[in-house]
């Protein structure tokens, strides 16, 4: 219920807006079609029927011009279904867009974050309550913006209309009668909606993530004598988000009689005013009766809005956790970096470091110590911890995040590969992403090669092998062979490597580290070892220590 | 009633069978209110030609606004009780999965449960609440809506009971390329979601590959590819819906047009006897519309009730899957009287679909024992019976003088404490790990006993961290440390240890080999599976595990 929420939820608004505003306006414009139709199909029949009452009662049937009324009639009846169509397909479409849209623009926000963020955001836990919320942001667009302009764009429609063929009385009787009153009733369940789907939603989350704790640390849980307590706490918690969606659905449920008494008493009234209009004189009764049957027509736009409206306060909590950044934006062009200093220093208490082009250090020191944050702060992504680095003379964070990525490049401990091929996840390191080329696969063998992956690999199929999810389908050794043979392919002038060896057996360790040297011979390596650390190519080592 | 059927979905709703049937009575009842509501609106447009004067409008505008409130009244109360069933419905099976999960855990892993439990089971709700009152209108509304057309006109009543039957026939038929298409359409969501969290793990190598824009880049092709193919699906399966809308049209035109010509004198046939009046065709008229809305509902609830008995057959997958129940209920117990001892002979586990033949052990108070044996051999199985954690299949165990059965269980476990490899640390402070009893000990001796002390004093801050979801700032040494310290604090007996020292350096496992043996000096009983040859020598005895 907060200001920062509500803006972060009209930010999201625009952002699915823009991803296609014809797709939107066009599925927009259908919606209205379909209810102005409806209401104009219900309002001609009546009029018809009334109309040739009255013709028949007076003897004068033979005359009455049938054809037009009639012709209108099969004209509406035709048309509205294919408005219905048309509207489905292009508001499916418009929504489809958004939801791509909304899904890039939170990956280019997660692209400024730093380590931390990125580590936290891989957590099953953050995955799955992002999915959730991106989610309740897609039914947005269906459930809110095409039902609010619709409804509000026939009213304006069908009044005008109305006016022109029964009256001013009658048009305002209908409109002006219902508008107020539904705009109220639809705040009303906005506001009473908005703290329950909040919380149904956090509580199905702390569900969530109680129950896989739970059975992770089911042992310890029985050993303690704590299971009863556990089953019993996750039981409240679920008793709870019932609760909550209880009270979200009497919220509704609320609003749904609302709007039926509404659209009755408008009805009742639009017949009342008609009446009058009839009895004095003033409008004949086939017009006032157009006056009735729009009225009934009206009921149709509002139950589409109010599950939106209902969860509002669930996607507006979605939205301040999803739409703001997470970290703040990269500083603009750096400082110019100096050809003369060394590619990489870290001048710290008990721990001093030079690299020039070509040589490497091993990084040693016991679990625990913080060899990956120092990694992870000489690649830029830890800008707190970063203080007594310099890459190529320039604090890490005073570089530009491009030109820092051109130079550096650093192979973390748990390596993420993507679902797709082998091709997919070695291209992610070319520079931009051109048309395929033929040069590409000679060098992405040259380099599968290097970290000794060559031969598995054209015994399955090739480049094109595919990988499952996070990239199943590798042994743990192959994913940080794969993840080496990516950061090759950058050749970068400062290599950064974090574990490289873990999960190689020794002989395989020293060839990939022996193969690696040649293929990169001008680079600074920096390698953060507990095991192998006494390889050949290491010329220098520093040790942390507690 | 629930026997009649063996269908998964009608075993569920059983249990909520009356109060569906109530509400789907009363939803029923709110719709014969509409000719109630229709005979007002003729009878006043009838009124207004016939030169009736105000009062009938009046009284005819009050019977029209009375039926709805009472209209709207009943349908507010059966969704009241059709919410009511769906929730006892989500709440007998979720809190069911919740106990069964953590008593007698299947073959699921922790994140199948979860989503079973938070997203799949409330998709049983618009199934529950939808369904079934929608099919209850179908069978009686259109048929009592087209009678009473039937009772003023047999040719209106032919026009709707062509149009009303036939639709069925082409949902069916435009409908069975559109259930298959919204599954996949529902898929293709997923799949979306799926790319998403991919990217999303894999920024941090995405990033530091200089990849951004072009990971970006490729994520939005693709999203557009699905887009693409998504509509190329949608564009068909919507036909089915289009089927519905357009009979329903046209059924109304078609009565609306036969009205007119009839009240002209035109078309001379299809009433009884006497032409139409204006009052018999602005009422026919009004009902028109009415026989077509129970089969949109029922069309709408079609897609609910395809997912709530996917939901509904994973329930009874779920319930008849192999499960290992615990012995005793993990709850506290008052600790087993007398010296610590087991006897194992002649046992073999009871582990899904198989049993596990396992070596005979004896183990007094204050004896360490190494188990030893190729990956794969039982030695974490034999682990986790000795901590009650797994039923034998065969054989004898006995701890402390008695056998180990559901009332011993709890107070035995209630002496020993476990040192998994992998430690989970909940969403607790450090302190509540260590003292999930809030005994209010001083944690400080244990953690130095441990060899611990120097990690909390690392950390920012202190004993009050929260550890979170994998331990984060912990590297697994430490944890194995402070699972270790909480061991002492608690002031457990019997210490067992699965692999206290794979995968660790040399130091960080010299440092966990000493902290165990101090354990033991300090008078605990241990009992350790190990690969290390300098861990096992350090034990009093070695137990051979064979495969």
């Amino acid at each position: 219920m907060t200001r920062p929420q509500t803006r972060a939820l009209l930010r999201a608004l625009r952002l699915l807006l823009a991803a296609s505003p014809r797709a939107f306006l066009r599925g927009a414009v259908l919606a209205v079609l379909v209810l102005s139709f409806g209401a104009a199909l219900l309002g001609l029949s009546g009029w018809f029927i009334t109309a040739t009452g009255i013709a028949g009662l007076a003897g004068v049937g033979i005359a009455f011009d049938t054809f037009r009324p009639a012709a209108g009639i099969r004209f509406l009846a035709l048309g509205r279904t294919a408005a219905r169509y048309g509207e489905r397909v292009l508001t499916h479409d418009a929504t489809l867009r958004a939801l791509a849209a909304l899904r890039v623009d939170l990956l280019r926000r997660l692209t400024r974050g730093d380590a931390r963020t990125l580590a936290r955001m891989r957590g099953e836990t953050a995955l799955t309550r992002m999915t959730s919320d991106v989610d309740a942001l897609d039914a947005l667009v269906l459930r809110l913006l095409l039902p609010a302009v619709a409804a509000l764009v026939t009213y304006a429609l069908t009044g005008l209309l109305l006016a022109a063929i029964a009256g001013q009385t009658v048009a305002i009787v209908v409109t002006l009668g219902t508008l107020p009153l539904a705009v109220l009733l639809l705040w009303r369940l906005a506001r009473r909606g908005a703290a329950p789907s909040e919380r149904a939603e956090a509580r199905l989350q702390d569900l969530r993530r109680g129950l896989i704790d739970a059975r992770r640390d089911r042992a310890a849980l029985v050993l303690a004598g704590r299971l009863p307590d556990r089953t019993h706490s996750l039981c409240t918690t679920e008793t709870q988000a019932r609760g909550a969606a209880r009270d979200v659905d009497r919220a509704e449920r609320g609003a749904a009689f609302g709007f039926a008494v509404l659209t009755h008493a408008v009805t009742a009234a639009a017949l009342l005013t008609g009446a009058w209009l009839v009895q004095t004189g003033m409008l004949d009764p086939a017009r006032a009766a157009i006056a009735i049957f729009v009225a009934l027509a009206l009921a149709e736009p509002w139950p589409p809005l109010r599950r939106g409206l209902a969860e509002l306060g669930r996607a507006r909590a979605a939205a301040g956790r999803l739409m703001t950044d997470p970290a703040p934006p990269t500083p603009a062009a750096g400082r110019q970096a100096d050809s003369t200093a060394p590619l990489v220093q870290i001048d710290r208490e008990g721990l001093e470091l030079t690299l020039a082009p070509g040589e490497a250090a091993a990084l040693t020191g016991p679990s625990g110590v913080g060899k990956t944050r120092l990694l992870m702060a000489l690649a830029g992504l830890a800008v707190t911890e970063s203080q007594g680095l310099r890459i190529a003379g320039l604090p890490p964070e005073d570089w530009n995040d491009t030109d820092l990525r051109d130079i550096l490049t650093l192979v973390p401990q748990r390596s993420a590969l993507l679902q797709g091929s082998i091709r997919d996840n070695l291209a992610l390191a070319l520079p931009a992403p051109p048309a395929p080329d033929l040069s590409d696969d000679a060098r992405f063998w040259a380099v599968l090669d290097t970290v000794a992956l060559g031969d598995t690999l054209r015994a399955r199929d090739g480049l094109e092998t595919l990988l499952g999810e996070s990239g199943s389908g590798l042994s743990g050794g192959e994913t940080r062979r794969l993840a080496l043979a990516r950061a090759i392919l950058r050749r970068p002038r400062i290599l950064l490597l974090d574990e490289p060896t873990e999960g190689l057996d020794p002989a395989t360790a020293e060839n990939v580290m022996t193969d690696l040297r040649r293929a990169l011979p001008e680079t600074a390596i920096l390698a953060a070892l507990h095991r192998g650390d006494r390889h050949a190519i290491f010329a220098k080592r520093i040790e942390l220590s507690l | 009633m629930a026997r009649s059927s063996t269908r998964p979905d009608a075993r569920l709703l059983a249990p909520v069978q009356g109060l569906l049937r109530r509400a789907s009575a009363l939803s029923v009842l709110a719709g014969l209110l509409w000719p109630v509501q229709a005979a007002a609106i003729a009878t006043a447009i009838a009124g207004w030609i016939d030169g009736a004067g105000l009062k009938t409008s009046l009284l005819a505008a009050a019977v029209f606004l009375a039926a709805g409130v009472i209209r709207a009244g009943l349908d507010h109360l059966a969704g009241a009780w059709l919410f009511d069933a769906a929730d006892r419905v989500v709440a007998d099976h979720r809190q069911r999965l919740l106990a069964r999960a953590l008593i007698a855990p299947g073959p699921e892993s922790s994140a199948e449960t979860a989503a079973l439990a938070v997203q799949k089971l409330p998709m049983l709700t618009p199934w529950v609440t939808r369904y079934q009152v929608a099919m209850a209108r179908v069978m009686v509304l259109p048929l009592v809506l087209i009678a009473l057309t039937a009772w003023l006109s047999w040719a209106a009543a032919l026009v709707l009971l062509v149009a009303a039957p036939l639709i069925p026939v082409f949902m069916a038929l435009v409908g069975m390329a559109a259930e298959e298409a919204s599954r996949r359409q529902l898929d293709e969501i997923g799949t979306i979601n799926g790319m998403l969290m991919d990217r999303v793990s894999a920024m941090l190598d995405i990033r530091l590959l200089g990849a951004s824009d072009r990971a970006i880049t490729d994520f939005a092709s693709r999203a557009e590819a699905l887009r693409q193919r998504t509509m190329a699906v949608l564009r068909v399966a919507f036909l089915s819906s289009t089927v519905l809308e357009l009979f329903a049209a046209l059924g109304v035109a078609m009565v609306a047009v036969y009205v007119g010509f009839s009240l002209l004198g035109v078309l001379r046939f299809g009433a009884w006897g006497t032409p139409l009046t204006v009052w018999q065709g602005i009422f026919v008229l009004l009902l028109a519309p009415d026989v077509f809305q129970p089969l949109r509902d029922l069309a709408a609830a079609w897609h609910d009730r395809a997912a709530g008995r996917a939901v509904a057959e994973e329930l009874e997958a779920a319930e008849a899957a192999p499960r290992v129940p615990l012995i005793g209920d993990g709850g506290t117990a008052l600790p087993l009287a007398g010296p610590l001892s087991v006897v194992l002979q002649g046992a073999a586990a009871d582990l899904p679909g198989r049993t596990l033949a396992l070596p005979d052990l004896t183990l007094a108070a204050g004896e360490a024992l190494a188990l030893t044996g190729p990956s794969g051999a039982g030695k974490s199985t034999l682990l986790a019976v000795l901590a009650g954690l797994t039923p034998l299949a065969s054989g004898r165990l006995e701890v402390c003088r008695q056998a180990l059965d559901p009332d011993t269980a709890d107070g035995w476990r209630g002496r020993l404490a476990m040192l998994p490899q992998r430690v989970h640390f909940g969403d607790t402070t450090l302190r509540a790990f260590l003292d999930p009893l809030d005994s209010g000990a001083d944690p400080g001796p244990a953690l130095a006993l441990a060899r611990a002390d120097g990690i909390v004093a690392r950390l920012p801050d202190g004993l009050d961290t929260r550890l979170g979801e994998t331990g984060g700032g912990v590297s697994g040494g430490e944890a194995r440390r402070l699972m270790m310290a909480r061991a002492v604090v608690m002031g457990r007996e019997l210490l067992l240890a699965d692999e206290p020292t794979a995968d660790l350096d040399p130091e960080t496992a010299a440092l966990i080999t000493s902290a165990l043996l101090d354990l033991k000096a300090r008078g605990m009983t241990l009992v350790v599976a190990t690969h290390d040859p300098a861990l096992a020598a350090a034990m009093d005895r070695v137990v051979e595990v064979a495969p």
